[in-house]
């Protein structure tokens, strides 16, 4: 008995820390005011911030995922007839090979491609980036990206909140996932429960208990 | 009418013989504990790879330049539920995974590996390496930045060969290296092989292996916790209903607990950085292989001569497979054996040690526990044969025989 507690405490132990919180690992830990993170976390100021991010951001940065191109694109009539042909969201290998002229002159300008940021907020999380889009020569000292939102923090916690949007489901797709999931479990919890009551009945009647 | 077509069927099949003789009339001990369930538990997680692995080949693209965006666009914003397929096949690798280790120290545990099982469990060592191959491949697929830094890392360690004394002027490694990769760097051919390598070719090894070992476990029947071999005839119970219903609710559990991590919590099954697209030109700052991996990483980081440390990799992985020969004593199960027990303990936390420190900034102070709970780790195999003398001593002692 001893014995058990003291294998199965230690393996909930050793899962916890590689899988769920590993306070061993090094991290890194930004910081972010909570009524600019709550801007941030709420999807209703994607839409604010899908415009703030056309005016401020997209001169540079593509959001493909959600068919947003760089100005130097967008201004190349190419864009209108793959569209056509491929859909809004274009194929990566064919948006950098049609492309390859304007993505190029921008890496001449900055010293590389200012990278596509649909995926951004998965990697960096949302206390990074309010870091870096205020004061990026903070955060990644001899960066190109040149600091143009200074001193508008929560315009940037709204970008920020469209990043979101562009990777993360929407939440009333989260809530269905929500849904989905603890059903799924109670109906799992629901079989082990009658199976349990199944297996007493039948061993009982075959005398194997 | 159903009835009728079942009768058909079963008349011709001869499937309700088959179902009488693997599954009731094979008796197994009474007095099985938890742990046993880990192998039907493995079963399943198999069987979930593989089936939402062929639902994410119908959207996966195995090309470098849209990998990426086939499984991040496509699989998980495009098709409705194919989310949900990919938090299940990536999420049921590591349970997966978790569930082999499990099994595996389970086995050592209880001693299923002695005689006449040598063979199952040489073959149940196949699997988990093969199961680990097929993993790392499956890592590559996504094509992000740890998919890529972390098979640059994988296909650099066969380099240490390199620095031996004599062999290393034949740069073997660089050879082994190179041929894996199928040219100089990771490009197209990496992906794609290593694509056609996790889709079928070592899916099916595995139901090879798999097969293989279900034939032996059920060859020799199951050990039982406290180590006797049990006299089928008077004391088993058949494996259906008795077992079949107990680790059914254990499966429950299982898959509660699994779809729980799939539906709520995918952060550590995919990893932030994963969301970054591949770029050979950005090193990551932290390179670290998949929490499996770890133990063998904190192993060859410790040693401070790369040759010395694929050695020590190699002679834990070759120590692991030759346990059956390592302990050779007459008694079995953990149970029965309290300096096996001590041993047991200091394998198990040297494991889940090492794996930890797999994790932490290779510090000097990391690299020092990294050596001694190498030791440690590798002390269990050798004090496998001093308890075994000791044990046999005693035993015969006793009075009893080696070969009852
Ligand atoms: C003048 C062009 C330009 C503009 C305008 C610009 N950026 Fe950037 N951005 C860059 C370049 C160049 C980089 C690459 C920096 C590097 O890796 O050193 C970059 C990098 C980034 C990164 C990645 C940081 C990292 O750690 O990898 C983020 C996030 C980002 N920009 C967000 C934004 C947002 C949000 C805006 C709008 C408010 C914006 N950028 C406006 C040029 C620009
Ligand atoms: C046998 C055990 C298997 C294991 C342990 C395994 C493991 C993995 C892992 C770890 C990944 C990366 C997941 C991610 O980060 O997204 C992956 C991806 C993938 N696997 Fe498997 N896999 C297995 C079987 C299969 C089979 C049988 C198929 C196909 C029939 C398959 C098809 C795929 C595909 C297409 C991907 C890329 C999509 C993605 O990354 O989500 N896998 N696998």
């Amino acid at each position: 008995m001893i014995k058990t507690i003291f294998f199965t405490v230690l393996t909930l132990a050793f899962f916890y820390i590689v899988w769920i919180n590993n306070i061993f690992a090094p991290h890194e830990k930004y910081e972010m005011p909570p009524e600019h993170r709550m801007i941030a976390m709420d999807y209703k100021n994607a839409k604010e911030g899908r415009e703030l991010f056309i005016q401020n951001c997209a001169s540079c940065h593509s959001v493909r995922y959600d068919a947003i191109y760089p100005a130097q694109v967008q201004a190349n009539p190419m864009l209108k007839q793959l569209q056509e042909k491929y859909g809004k969201v274009l194929p990566r290998d064919v948006y950098e090979a049609v492309f390859m002229n304007d993505l190029n002159s921008m890496k001449e300008s900055y010293g590389k491609i200012p990278p596509d940021l649909s995926t951004i907020y998965l990697v960096k999380g949302p206390e990074y980036l309010y870091n870096f889009i205020l004061e990026p020569q903070k955060v990644l000292p001899g960066t190109a990206m040149p600091p143009v939102m200074t001193g508008r923090p929560e315009d940037t916690a709204k970008i920020i909140a469209y990043l979101m949007s562009v990777s993360e489901p929407s939440p009333a797709e989260k809530a269905k996932r929500n849904i989905m999931g603890v059903v799924t479990i109670g109906y799992l919890i629901v079989m082990g429960i009658l199976i349990w009551i199944w297996r007493e009945r039948i061993l009982k009647r075959m005398g194997l208990h | 009418m159903i009835g009728r077509i079942g009768r058909w069927f079963d008349e011709r099949g001869k499937l309700s013989k088959l179902w009488q003789s693997q599954m009731v009339d094979y008796k197994v001990p009474k007095n099985l504990t938890f742990p046993y369930a880990f192998g039907v538990m493995a079963t399943v997680a198999f069987l979930i790879q593989i089936i939402s692995g062929i639902f994410l080949v119908m959207y996966y693209q195995p090309n470098i330049h849209t990998a990426f965006d086939s499984v991040n666009y496509t699989i998980m914003k495009e098709i409705p539920f194919m989310w949900l397929i990919r938090h299940i096949h990536a999420a049921g690798a590591n349970f997966f995974l978790a569930i082999v280790y499990l099994h595996i120290f389970a086995g050592i545990y209880y001693n299923a590996y002695k005689k006449p099982r040598e063979l199952t469990w040489i073959v149940g060592f196949f699997i988990y390496f093969v199961l680990l191959a097929t993993a790392l491949s499956g890592y590559l697929l996504p094509w992000g930045q740890l998919s890529y830094w972390g098979m640059v890392v994988t296909t650099e360690i066969p380099t240490s060969i390199d620095s031996a004394p004599i062999i290393g002027k034949l740069k073997i490694g660089e050879t082994i290296s190179v041929w894996m990769k199928g040219g100089y760097e990771l490009g197209q051919i990496t992906l794609g092989r290593f694509f056609g390598l996790h889709i079928w070719l070592l899916p099916l090894i595995l139901l090879g292996l798999v097969g293989f070992h279900f034939y032996l476990i059920r060859a020799h029947g199951i050990t039982s916790p406290d180590g006797r071999e049990i006299d089928k005839k008077k004391e088993g119970v058949p494996f259906h209903p008795y077992m079949t219903l107990k680790e059914g609710v254990y499966l429950m559990v299982y898959l509660a607990i699994f779809f729980f991590f799939v539906f709520f919590y995918m952060k550590h099954f995919l990893p932030a950085d994963n969301y970054d697209p591949a770029d050979p030109f950005k090193t990551p700052a932290h390179i670290a292989p998949e929490w499996y991996l770890l133990a063998f990483y904190a192993i060859f980081r410790s040693i401070p001569n790369k040759f010395l440390g694929f050695v020590m990799f190699s002679v834990a992985l070759l120590l692991l497979l030759i346990l059956p020969f390592l302990d050779f004593s007459p008694l079995r199960s953990t149970r029965n054996r309290p300096l096996f027990f001590v041993m047991f303990v200091v394998l198990v936390i040297s494991s889940m040690a090492l794996t930890i420190l797999g994790s932490m900034s290779p510090t000097p102070t990391v690299a020092f526990l990294g050596l001694i709970f190498t030791l440690t780790f590798v002390s269990f195999f050798i004090s496998l044969p001093i308890i075994s003398i000791l044990e046999l001593r005693k035993y015969k002692a006793e009075g009893g025989s080696k070969n009852d």
